[in-house]
This record gives structure tokens, C-alpha cells and sequence, in this order.
């Protein structure tokens, strides 16, 4: 799956998802880094969605 | 014996006689008129009584109503009753008696109560009223609606009547300027024939009944006019049952006629006729112009209410997109927050486990019981636990602390 198809909502919930299983130590230690990994991609996808929807509504907003 | 004969002349003088000394006075006599003339400045009138149930006459009797009399009691007469002398009317005459050799008997007429008149003319009234009631239609005109665009009007009225002039005047100068169409249908408005007359043009009117929205029947004229011919049972009935509203403006100012009783509308002249139409199809008009600005307003007011709300949202939204977009950052940042520790706490655990592991591990270490005196024995570099497992001639090592012993088993 492409990264900018992933829906920011999805993206969300992986991500909720893993620090859930971090903090309930559901995780084994060998896919730590990899999940941490992946956690940290997520947090990049999502902060880039807000950070341009950010930019696309203060345009839009502006416009007026 | 001879009888004496008499002359015409001194014969009828004894009648004469008879009548001055028999019926010396006045006297006050109810008859109805049978006929009914002016001559001369005279009045000649033919009196007549009828059974009450057969309608035949039991007594008939000329009058005469001499100049001088007749030029004071006719006006009198015609003011006060509102019509002429005439055939078939119910009087009270105040008469002598006069016989004249020549001209033979006749009751002379010094004095006419018209009040009578008029309690008799009421009572027909009263008795036409009564009959249109008990034949159920006396209100059937006022159950019909006036169509809401009422400008078709067929009128009936005498053809050049100054009272039909001031109608068709009036309606086509009215102020704002709405269209009637008028049809005249000419028909004789005074007198007896008023009834066949007005009868025969509705009939006419009936015929082409889709052509027109309402009846007008009018006529103009003044206080003293006959209005007697308005006031028959025939035309009562026809125009009670005519299907079209039926407006009067009959001119008059004295008691409405059963014309007026039973028509849809009445008014007192034919000006006010044209008036009631004007005025209706204005309050018509008026509804839609009313219906209009309704509109308008409901419309302008509900846009003007949209567009608040738009504009309330409007100023909502920047707010509520940052603060949509602040709380997810906010979000993702408690999330971020929450990975290295809990990366950390796991980590730290492990660490721990591992460290409780290795000093268990340490517990086990053989160089403690060395240490404490304890020593091992190996064979082929395996612990020896039993006796039995051994041979003589078995080359055996002992671990102590500080070092080891070999020896051969001899036993």
C-alpha cells in the first residue's frame, strides 16, 4: 500500500494500536524495533496530512 | 182603476229623493278598484267587492272623484303609498251618495285613506313572502357565490334609462382601472308589465347563462316611483331560482321591494350597483396583491434567516478547522510521547529480569563449594555421583579450591 493512500484516520489507529500494545507489553522484543519503526512512519504520515490540510485551510480561509 | 203613471224623470226624482233621505251622510267603504280612469281632471273609478273564497263579485258600484277633490287626494294618495291608483288595489273611500235622473247612481269620493292601501299592499307582501318561504326559495339567491372575477354582467333595464347610463358611466371610470364587460337586455321597468317583461328576459339571459358571472336588474328614478311591479309572486319566484346572482338596484328610497328581499345583493341605486362590483373585484384584486407582498416577505425573510446562518458558520469554521487540527496534533503528540516510555519501561524490565537471571546464574557457580571445603570428583570429565559407576584401575580427577588431584581407583 502506497503511504499517501493510507488515510490519516488509518493511519491513526495503527498507530494508537501499537502504542497500545507497547504499553501492555503484548509486543515481543524482536519486533520492537520494527514496530517502533513503523510507529515512528506514522507519526510522520500523519503529522504531514495535518501539517498540509494546516496550509490548505488557512489558503482556503484567506480566500475569503 | 187607472194606475197613474209616472215619467222616467219623475220616477227616478223619487229615487232620488229616497236615496238624499235614506243616506244623508258620508261613509267610509272599503272596495277594491276594478277600473280606473282620469278624465277631464276627474277620476272614474268602477268599485267592485269579490266572494272571499269563490273570487266573484257580490257587489259592484261606480264612483267618481270630482277635479277638485281629485286634485288634492292623488298627490296625497301617491306620496304616501308610492304608486298610482290603479286596477286591482284595495282602497277606503270616503263617499256620498248621488243619484242623478239622467246620469243614474254613483258614490262621489270627497276623501281616499291611502293608509289602508298600504296595510293591504303589506299584507300581499306579507302573503308573497310566505309563499316564497313555504316553496323553499326565498334564500336560494343568497346561497349562490359571486365568482371571485365577477366582470361579466348582464343587465336588465329599460333601454335608455338615465339609471343604466350612470351604471355602465361608473363602471368604466372606475379608479383602478378594471375591465367589466356588460351586456344590456332591454325590458319594461314600470307599470304591470314589469313582470312578463322581466320574466321573458331572463329567459333570455338563461340561454346563454355561460356567458355572463352575475344579473344586475336596475332602474333609476325617483322617490314617487312604481315599484308595485316588483313586488309579484311570478318574478319573485323566477329570479329566486335564477342561477346566476341576481344584484337590484332598483331606486328607491322607501321599503325594499321583494325583489331586493330575494335577490343576492341590493343596493339603492344603480350606481351603487356598479360600486358593489367595483368593490368586489377589488377586494379580489386585493387578495392577490395582498398574496404577492405574503410571498415576498415570507421569501426575503427566510433567505435573510439562511444567510445568518451561513454567515454564524461561516465565522465558526476557521476556528473549529484550527482547533479540529490543533487537537490531532495534540493527539499525535500524546501518542508520540507515549512510545519511548513504554519502549523504555519494556527495555528496563528486561534488563531487570536479565540481571535477577545472572545472579540465580551465580548461586549455581561450583567454585563456592570448592570454597567452602566441598570437593568434585570427574571421570572422563564428568561428575561422579555413584561408586558403582567407577572401576578399579579408573583414573579419577578431584577438583579442591586451589587445584587438582589425579588418583587411580583401586577398589
Amino acid at each position: 500500500m502506497n503511504e499517501e493512500d493510507v488515510k490519516y484516520e488509518e493511519a491513526l489507529a495503527q498507530l494508537e494500536s501499537i502504542v497500545r500494545k507497547m504499553e501492555n507489553d503484548e509486543l515481543d522484543i524482536d519486533q520492537m524495533s520494527v514496530q517502533l519503526k513503523r510507529a515512528q512512519e506514522l507519526i510522520k504520515l500523519c503529522k504531514d496530512k495535518l501539517t498540509k490540510t494546516d496550509e490548505e485551510i488557512k489558503k482556503i480561509l484567506a480566500e475569503k | 182603476m187607472n194606475t197613474p203613471h209616472y215619467t222616467l224623470l219623475q220616477l227616478n226624482g223619487l229615487l232620488r229623493e229616497a236615496i238624499d233621505t235614506a243616506l244623508p251622510d258620508e261613509y267610509w267603504v272599503e272596495a277594491e278598484l276594478s277600473e280606473c280612469r282620469e278624465n277631464g281632471g276627474h277620476c272614474y273609478m268602477e268599485l267592485i267587492e269579490k266572494d272571499e273564497h269563490s273570487n266573484t263579485p257580490v257587489a259592484r258600484a261606480s264612483a267618481k272623484c270630482w277635479r277638485q277633490t281629485w286634485t288634492m287626494v292623488k298627490p296625497y294618495f301617491e306620496r304616501v303609498t308610492g304608486q298610482p291608483l290603479r286596477t286591482g288595489m284595495k282602497v277606503l273611500l270616503q263617499v256620498y251618495a248621488q243619484y242623478h235622473e239622467a246620469y243614474g247612481f254613483s258614490w262621489i269620493v270627497s276623501d281616499i285613506d291611502p293608509t289602508y292601501t298600504i296595510g293591504d299592499m303589506a299584507r300581499k307582501r306579507q302573503e308573497i313572502i310566505q309563499q316564497l318561504k313555504e316553496e323553499g326559495v326565498f334564500d336560494l339567491q343568497r346561497e349562490l357565490r359571486l365568482p371571485t372575477f365577477c366582470k361579466r354582467i348582464a343587465v336588465i333595464s329599460a333601454q335608455n334609462a338615465a339609471g343604466y347610463g350612470d351604471f355602465c358611466r361608473q363602471l368604466e371610470d372606475n379608479e383602478y382601472g378594471f375591465r367589466f364587460e356588460v351586456t344590456l337586455f332591454p325590458a319594461v321597468m314600470q307599470g304591470e308589465q314589469v313582470e312578463s317583461s322581466v320574466i321573458s328576459v331572463l329567459n333570455s339571459i338563461y340561454e346563454r347563462i355561460d356567458d355572463f358571472d352575475a344579473v344586475c336588474i336596475l332602474r333609476g328614478g325617483g322617490a314617487t316611483a312604481d315599484l308595485s311591479g316588483f313586488d309579484t309572486l311570478a318574478l319573485a319566484e323566477n329570479v329566486a331560482q335564477f342561477p346566476l346572482p341576481a344584484i337590484t338596484g332598483i331606486g328607491h328610497d322607501r321599503d325594499e321591494s321583494i325583489l331586493d328581499m330575494i335577490a343576492h345583493t341590493k343596493v339603492k341605486t344603480p350606481t351603487a350597483a356598479a360600486a358593489f362590483l367595483i368593490d368586489h373585484m377589488f377586494r379580489t384584486w386585493k387578495r392577490i396583491i395582498d398574496a404577492e407582498a405574503y410571498i415576498s416577505q415570507h421569501v426575503n425573510e427566510r433567505i435573510r434567516f439562511q444567510q445568518q446562518r451561513i454567515s454564524q458558520l461561516a465565522t465558526l469554521i476557521p476556528t473549529l478547522a484550527l482547533r479540529v487540527l490543533s487537537d490531532s496534533n495534540h493527539r499525535i503528540e500524546l501518542l508520540q510521547n507515549r512510545l519511548p516510555i513504554a519502549i523504555e519501561r519494556r527495555l528496563t524490565n528486561q534488563k531487570h529480569r536479565l540481571e535477577r537471571l545472572s545472579i540465580l546464574l551465580q548461586s549455581f557457580d561450583p567454585q563456592l563449594l570448592l570454597a567452602r571445603g566441598y570437593s568434585i570428583t570427574l571421570h572422563n570429565g564428568r561428575a561422579v555421583r555413584n561408586p558403582n559407576d567407577l572401576h578399579p584401575g579408573d583414573e579419577i580427577e578431584t577438583r579442591l579450591e586451589k587445584g587438582t588431584i589425579k588418583s587411580v581407583v583401586k577398589r
